[in-house]
């Protein structure tokens, strides 16, 4: 009896791989940037796929340094042909990367094959993801600036609304009045890492209205309105650091240590530190604590975004064959479509059948903080822009060190202009 | 006779043989094809355009390459001339020692060496930190009673790197120190003991002339190193402060890996590597003739 089951269990097998036969299994190389609770949450997405898919695709995942180690090894070894077969990617690079040839063109056949289209993505994500309409990249999410808060130092001063949510912030002079409330007996109104201000400076000159590109009209900051809106930017925030909301010099780990050991009980960081504190709370070691969109303090709302993409590499000389290729497009719907675990890691979907869906509707705080997908400011589509690419190294060479009084503000401005356009 | 002399070149070849390819693959090869890239407008991966001398007369002209020289330098005299200095009254001290307790300490002292770097900023970051950081305690009273950032104020960053590298670097110098002065005869000294003379001038009459070849191998070897200097500042200065604490290998990296300016790199690349020659061969000139006197 054990015999013959076994039998039959080897002869179905076979059966299934003289059916299945004609498609190879395939292995998928995958790169990656992602660290912390982002990676843990890849990895688990990764882990998913490849049991879904035994014996047909698997995902062979490796982690790099994010930045710029990163992008270099992508460009060079995609140059030789020795690059993965997909990669994450920054959808604010992507003009870089088409200008360096790093990128294979992803067509609207190798969508359909997946069961994917343009119209399961906002407009601005999938654009994003194109250059002079040809598609180098398949959005996978949207990240940006939020505002962390301490529920329990928020409620005890009589800001939290009936909502639930924090109350009285919008507007400069408000949102000041709050944080000098905070800073007394050696506490801070607010914690912003010294390296990361650039995002918020960037975030307030969105809400001013702000253009940060024009190549028609020059350049970057294209008129003098625009160079004394993110000198107000960044005086804005000069102005935390000068009354003492802010320490001067803040390293990342101890702005969150600030955060978390209840010196402070505001945060503005990037959606990504959701891990940290959901962890944190599970283990019993946080305060209650939530997130929203960053304040409007000037004319609209904004906040500094960027997104998580997937591409493949051009491989110079060694181009995907089309079975590979539908493999690599089956991976990128797949996350897509499971894309829900992501926002685990604080991030906002981009597919929209799942942003749209009551499971992530029931997310907190990421549904709290969605709306700032639709009013988030971008890099602007340049060869310059992107994480660890000129315009990163300009906002951090210039523009943090502005608000530590180490340049004027002006000057900050017009040293950054000067300096990015003399690049292009 | 003959035959003696042809396996004698047999001999070399097959010994030298492999290391002159290795070398010659692995450095003269991309040696030159860095000078021939520095005269033509290429990003960082393929060909470009000849553009002749350009190259050469824009980096000169930029003022962040003056700035990274300047800096270079800076650093290069805040590490070279105290890690020297520093390691050679260690090294005295250490070789005073007996037996175990001598090899104990040494370990003490070279254990930093064998760390990786980001190890090494890892451990200083969190000692300096502006915040938490132990290293306040002693900062503060410099600083009218405030806590300072050493890594984000200017003046005190190249300060602080040159610091943390003297602390990582010196166990190598030591040991090579310790050498030299091992070699130096006892019966030396006890002459001069006898002769009634003072430590000082034991030290100044006998051991610094006897191991001056030694601290010309150990200036030599650090003026190599740290002209090159990437990784400290690299990983100290994440994000930048107005370019203040750019390097010569920094500024490299900068046109070739964030502005894709290959034909421009290489160029900086050629400059920094004729800096290099020049001075090892200037220095080991004038500590040779010294040495000989």
């Amino acid at each position: 009896m054990k015999n013959s089951l076994r039998r039959l269990a080897l002869a179905s097998t076979a059966f299934m791989a003289l059916a299945t036969g004609a498609m190879a299994q395939q292995t998928v190389v995958w790169w990656d940037f992602l660290a912390g609770g982002d990676g843990v949450r890849m990895k688990a997405l990764i882990d998913g796929f490849n049991a879904e898919h035994q014996g047909e695709i698997t995902i062979e995942g490796t982690t790099l340094e994010w930045g710029t180690p990163f992008y270099t090894k992508l460009q060079t070894s995609s140059a030789i042909g020795e690059g993965p077969d997909i990669a994450t990617y920054h959808l604010s690079r992507i003009p870089l990367a088409v200008d360096s040839g790093t990128l294979s063109e992803i067509t609207d056949e190798d969508m359909a094959g997946a069961g994917i289209s343009d119209a399961d993505f906002t407009a601005a994500a999938s654009d994003a993801g194109k250059v002079d309409g040809t598609r180098y990249a398949v959005p996978f999410d949207q990240h940006g600036l939020i505002l962390y808060y301490n529920k329990d130092m928020l409620a005890e001063a009589g800001l939290i609304g009936e909502d639930g949510l924090p109350t009285g912030l919008d507007g400069l002079d408000n949102f000041n009045a709050v944080l000098a409330q905070f800073t007394k007996d050696g506490k801070y109104g607010l914690s912003t890492p010294t390296g990361d201000r650039y995002r918020t400076i960037y975030s307030l000159f969105g809400q001013m209205g702000g253009v940060m590109f024009d190549e028609a009209a020059g350049g970057f900051f294209p008129t003098d309105e625009d160079l004394a809106k993110l000198t107000t930017a960044i005086e804005t925030v000069k102005g935390w650091v000068d009354s003492g909301y802010t320490p001067v010099q803040v390293e990342s780990p101890a702005a969150l240590a600030l955060f978390t050991s209840q010196q402070s009980p505001f945060f503005i960081m990037g959606n990504w530190e959701i891990p940290t504190f959901v962890d944190l709370h599970a283990k019993g070691e946080l305060f209650e604590w939530g997130a929203v969109e960053l304040p409007t303090l000037f004319d609209t709302k904004a906040a500094w975004s960027d997104s998580h993409a997937f591409v493949i590499p051009a491989n110079a000389g060694k181009e995907a064959d089309p079975e590979k290729r539908a493999a690599v497009l089956k991976v990128i719907a797949w996350m897509d479509q499971h894309s829900l675990d992501w926002a685990g890691a604080g991030h906002i979907p981009a597919f929209n059948a799942v942003r749209d869906s009551a499971e992530f509707q029931a997310l907190k705080p990421q549904s709290d903080y969605a709306g700032f997908a639709d009013t988030a400011v971008f890099d602007p589509r340049t060869i310059l822009a992107g994480p660890a690419a000129p315009l990163g190294d300009a906002w951090s060479n210039y523009v943090n060190p502005a608000t530590t009084g180490e340049i004027e503000p002006a000057d900050a401005a017009t040293q950054m202009r000067d300096d990015l356009n003399g690049q292009l | 006779m003959l035959r003696d002399k042809r396996s004698e070149w047999l001999t070399a070849a097959v010994l030298v043989g492999p290391f002159v390819l290795i070398y010659g693959v692995l450095f003269v090869w991309p040696t030159i094809q860095m000078v021939m890239l520095s005269f033509t407008k290429a990003p960082l991966i393929g060909t470009g355009d000849w553009v002749g001398i350009d190259n050469y007369v824009k980096i000169l002209s930029h003022k962040l390459f003056h700035q990274a020289f300047w800096n270079t330098a800076y650093f290069v005299l805040l590490t070279v001339i105290p890690n020297t200095l520093v390691s050679l009254l260690i090294a005295t001290a250490v070789n005073r020692l007996k037996g175990g307790m001598q090899g104990l300490v040494l370990a003490c002292f070279f254990l930093p060496y064998i760390l990786p770097v980001s190890v090494v900023f890892l451990t200083w970051n969190w000692i300096i930190d502006v915040q938490y950081g132990l290293a306040q305690v002693f900062v503060r009273p410099f600083n009218g009673g405030e806590p300072m950032s050493l890594t984000r104020t200017i003046p005190a960053f190249m300060p602080t790197v040159a610091f943390v590298t003297v602390w990582w670097t010196m166990g190598f110098n030591i040991l090579l120190f310790i050498a030299g002065l091992r070699n130096i005869s006892p019966e030396i000294y006890e002459a001069a003991q006898l002769d009634n003379a003072s430590r000082w001038r034991q030290f100044t009459r006998i051991t610094w002339p006897l191991i001056w070849p030694i601290t010309a191998l150990v200036l030599t070897i650090q003026l190599i190193a740290q002209l090159k200097i990437f990784d400290q500042v690299y990983l100290f200065s994440i994000g930048g402060r107005q370019d203040a604490t750019i390097t010569l290998v920094q500024y490299v990296y900068k046109l070739a890996f964030q502005q894709n300016k290959g034909g421009e790199a290489a160029t900086a690349a050629v400059l920094l590597f004729g800096m290099i020659i020049i001075l090892s061969v200037l220095q080991y000139q004038v500590l040779r003739t010294r040495g000989e006197k």
